[in-house]
């Protein structure tokens, strides 16, 4: 947010570095934090510099031409101002991915209060996937044993859809019975909160920090709209 | 219908790490051969059999099905030779009606008709659900549940059957009517290739053992020999005990006795056992 | 004491019951074993007895489930959890699902009770030791072979400090070193003296640990007694269920009619 309000290319670019890439380095993540983030933001970036550079409207100052079509210097300053933007989001989006697992994140939301059924559900959905990918690859194996053919036809593999797909959906129906009986039976289902043991670390440092820079937004809203930054 | 099942020399990795699950495995099977395929988990047992119908190919080394490399065909076309039956039947179970549901390989494989009609019917009576073909699969218990997975693949009549695990959760009957299954195969001249590890069900019903450890073939014989006093070391190194028979057998000196039946002959050989 | 008093009970949508006037008792330090043919109501009774039936699986059920003589009818299922524990024959779907840690998962069930969190701790780690799994505490459940998973299930059952275990075919799908993981860990319980109920087709597994065993058949209590004598009954195969591998060699010697002194030989190799 920080970075949208920050008018120019120095704003962001400097927003960058210390928000996001500082911290990446401390964490010792910035190789992947750069891979990730820069994989992330490629087809949005590619088409931004393009469609600034060669159509940005108040362009004025040539640089190059393909053909017909001008690059201008505005259009590339608002580029990159924008690209700087984009850079500081996605930077930011990925570091947080890449700090905070599933179950850390669901689990401080369930000590601030989210129902724990929630939260199971949000981190059972997580958990599941892995188990469901290897039971998909052992129906999809047990049924061409059978004979099913999943290399033919387009056709052919279009009969295979209930074949593959029922033993999933009902397997998982089927384990979802057992699974709610294995919850019941650790009082899953008793009312009220429940003992968490994990505290995310939160030292005042952190917390004053996060508090500071909530209150600066409003502030830095007014001032760009005013046009003083 | 002659058919022999041969791995030559055959090695698999799996693409996600470099552990050998199958580290150059020889064997032949011949037709009609009733063979028992054990060791603990993660020996390769798996592996080995998925061999068999294609699901995974050799990176090294060959299978060949009636003398013919089996490299160029599909699973789906290798499914009219080798029938597997995977251990959990809620990997495949899918259909409205049992009947419904021991159609589908047959049907896979083009039969049609009075002929698939015939198959269905005897793969149905063979496990003794002849009586249930209307009922919803899902409302059979979990061993009735694979016996009807077994019932899908024998309908397929196929010269090879492959069983994963076919007695877990059996009771005695149960039991009793895989091994009467695993014997008509054999009649028939079909070859019949099972993992297990219930020693006792293997001793009784197959002529061979193939005892697997990391990977390697370790131990390849009848019961007799498998099941024996010297062998008895290799079986632990892969976590196998020799059916309770054996042990007594082997203490009262009389030896091999891997069956109940040759622990009575023994005993009552004349001058059997020390006095 | 957990016990059934004269429970029948009604799959929801079922006319015929699978569960026929049943009575059983299981005080403290009981292992009572219970045999029948596939779908002789072993599963049923475990979850009757568990309180899942009918509260969780639905149906109706006539008689009573008492704990401590005291009628559970009116005990929503959360309340028996913290008396009864069960443990189902596949290892996967014991898990809670939401755990990245063996320890989570054991504390799964004392986080649930709301208790402080110094006892959940406390309990977990008694947990892991009592079944020599501490060295699994920080291991993902879903990647463990299935004897381990059976062992955390339990585990995370015993840090409810239940009074009594339910474990239907717990060996079912193991391999026999998952197998004897369980049934060591089984008979290190039950000679602390814990209660458990515990269903098998494995004989042998029964004979090592019960002190009583029970035989169903069509939903009904057929043959009851201590688990030697029971599991010497010539009619267990009738009705559908194998004998332990010594009775059945003891038994052929007799058939056999050989002489006394092979009996007593085959006897003592089978100790």
């Amino acid at each position: 947010m920080l970075a949208v309000a920050l008018g120019g290319l120095a704003g962001p670019a400097v927003l960058v570095g210390i928000a996001v890439l500082l911290p990446a380095l401390a964490g010792r993540i910035l190789g992947r934090l750069l891979r990730t983030s820069l994989l992330l933001t490629m087809p949005i970036a590619i088409s931004v510099l393009v469609v600034n550079l060669f159509f940005y409207p108040a362009g004025q100052q040539i640089l190059f031409s393909v053909g017909p079509i001008r690059g201008t210097a505005e259009g590339l300053a608002f580029a990159l101002e924008t690209l700087a933007r984009i850079g500081a989001i996605s930077g930011a989006i990925t570091l947080f991915y890449l700090t905070t697992t599933p179950s850390e994140l669901v689990l401080d939301l369930e000590r601030r209060g989210v129902s724990p059924r929630i939260a199971f559900v949000a981190l059972a959905s997580v958990q599941t996937v892995p188990a469901m990918v290897d039971r998909a690859a052992t129906i999809t194996a047990a049924q061409r044993a059978r004979g099913l053919d999943t290399e033919g036809s387009l056709w052919r593999r279009l009969r295979g859809v209930l074949p593959l797909a029922g033993p999933v959906l009902l397997g998982s129906i089927a384990q979802v019975e057992e699974r709610t009986m294995a919850l019941e039976s650790r009082a899953f289902t008793r009312p009220g909160r429940r003992t968490l043991l994990w505290h995310p670390p939160d030292s005042t440092l952190q917390r004053v920090a996060r508090w500071v820079l909530v209150a600066l937004l409003p502030g830095l809203f007014v001032a760009r709209a005013s046009g003083w930054l | 219908m002659m058919s022999s099942v041969v791995l030559e020399s055959v090695g698999h990795v799996y693409a996600r790490g470099d552990v050998r699950a199958l580290d150059r495995v020889s064997l032949r099977l011949d037709a009609g051969e009733r063979v028992a395929l054990v060791g603990q988990n993660g020996s390769g047992k798996t592996t080995l059999v998925r061999h068999l119908n294609g699901l995974l190919r050799p990176s090294s080394g060959r299978v060949l099905l009636d003398g013919v490399d089996i490299a160029g065909r599909t699973v789906a076309q290798l499914a009219h030779r080798v029938g597997l039956v995977f251990q959990d039947p809620q990997s495949q179970i899918f259909a409205a009606s049992v009947r419904a549901e021991v159609e589908f390989g047959p049907r896979n494989l083009g039969m049609r008709g009075a002929a698939l009609q015939a198959a269905v019917d005897e793969a149905l009576s063979a496990v003794g659900l002849a009586g249930e073909w209307r009922t919803n699969p899902y409302d059979l218990g979990g061993a009735r549940q694979k016996l009807l997975t077994l019932a899908s693949v024998l309908a397929m009549r196929t010269p090879v059957l492959v069983l994963d695990e076919p007695t877990t959760g059996q009771d005695l009957r149960g039991v009793a009517i895989v091994r009467r299954a695993i014997d008509d195969a054999h009649t028939a001249g079909r070859t019949v290739l099972a993992i297990s590890h219930d020693m006792d069900f293997v001793a009784s019903t197959f002529d061979r053992v193939l005892v697997m450890r990391e990977g390697r073939l370790i131990l390849d014989g009848t019961p007799a020999e498998v099941f024996a006093e010297p062998a008895w070391p290799q079986l632990r190194s892969t976590f196998l005990e020799p059916p309770t028979v054996a042990l007594v057998g082997a203490r009262l000196a009389l030896g091999s006795t891997p069956t109940d039946a040759r622990l009575m002959s023994a005993l009552q050989a004349p001058g059997g056992g020390p006095p | 004491m957990l016990s059934l008093q004269r429970v029948t009970y009604h799959y929801a949508g079922s006319r015929a019951p699978s569960l026929h006037d049943v009575s059983l008792e299981l005080g403290a330090g009981e292992v009572l074993g219970v045999v029948g043919a596939s779908e002789a109501g072993k599963t049923t009774l475990c979850l009757v007895a568990s309180g899942l039936a009918p509260r969780t699986v639905g149906g109706t059920l006539r008689g009573q489930l008492l704990l401590d003589g005291t009628d559970t009818v009116a005990l929503p299922m959360h309340r028996l959890a913290e008396r009864i524990g069960i443990v189902f024959a596949n290892p996967a779907n014991g898990l809670s699902g939401v755990a990245g840690t063996v320890y989570e998962e054991i504390a799964f069930g004392p986080m649930n009770l709301g208790l402080p969190r110094e006892e959940v701790i406390a309990r977990t780690e008694e947990s892991l030791s009592t079944l020599g799994i501490s060295g699994l505490a920080e291991r993902d459940p879903s990647r463990l072979s299935g004897g381990q998973q059976q062992l955390v299930a339990i585990g995370g059952l015993l840090a409810m400090r239940p009074a009594h275990l339910v474990l239907d075919e717990p060996t079912a799908q193991l391999d026999p070193v998952g197998t004897r993981l369980v049934a060591d860990a089984l008979a290190r319980l039950a000679a602390g003296g814990a209660s458990i109920l515990l269903t098998e087709h494995k004989t042998d597994l029964l004979a090592a640990i019960c002190t009583r065993v029970i035989a169903l058949e069509g939903g009904r209590v057929v043959l009851a007694g201590a688990a030697a004598e029971v599991l010497a009954d010539p009619r267990l195969a009738d009705l559908g269920v194998a004998a332990p591998a010594s009775v059945r060699l003891l038994s052929a010697v007799r058939e056999a009619a050989l002489p006394a002194s092979v009996l007593d030989r085959v006897q003592a190799a089978l100790r």
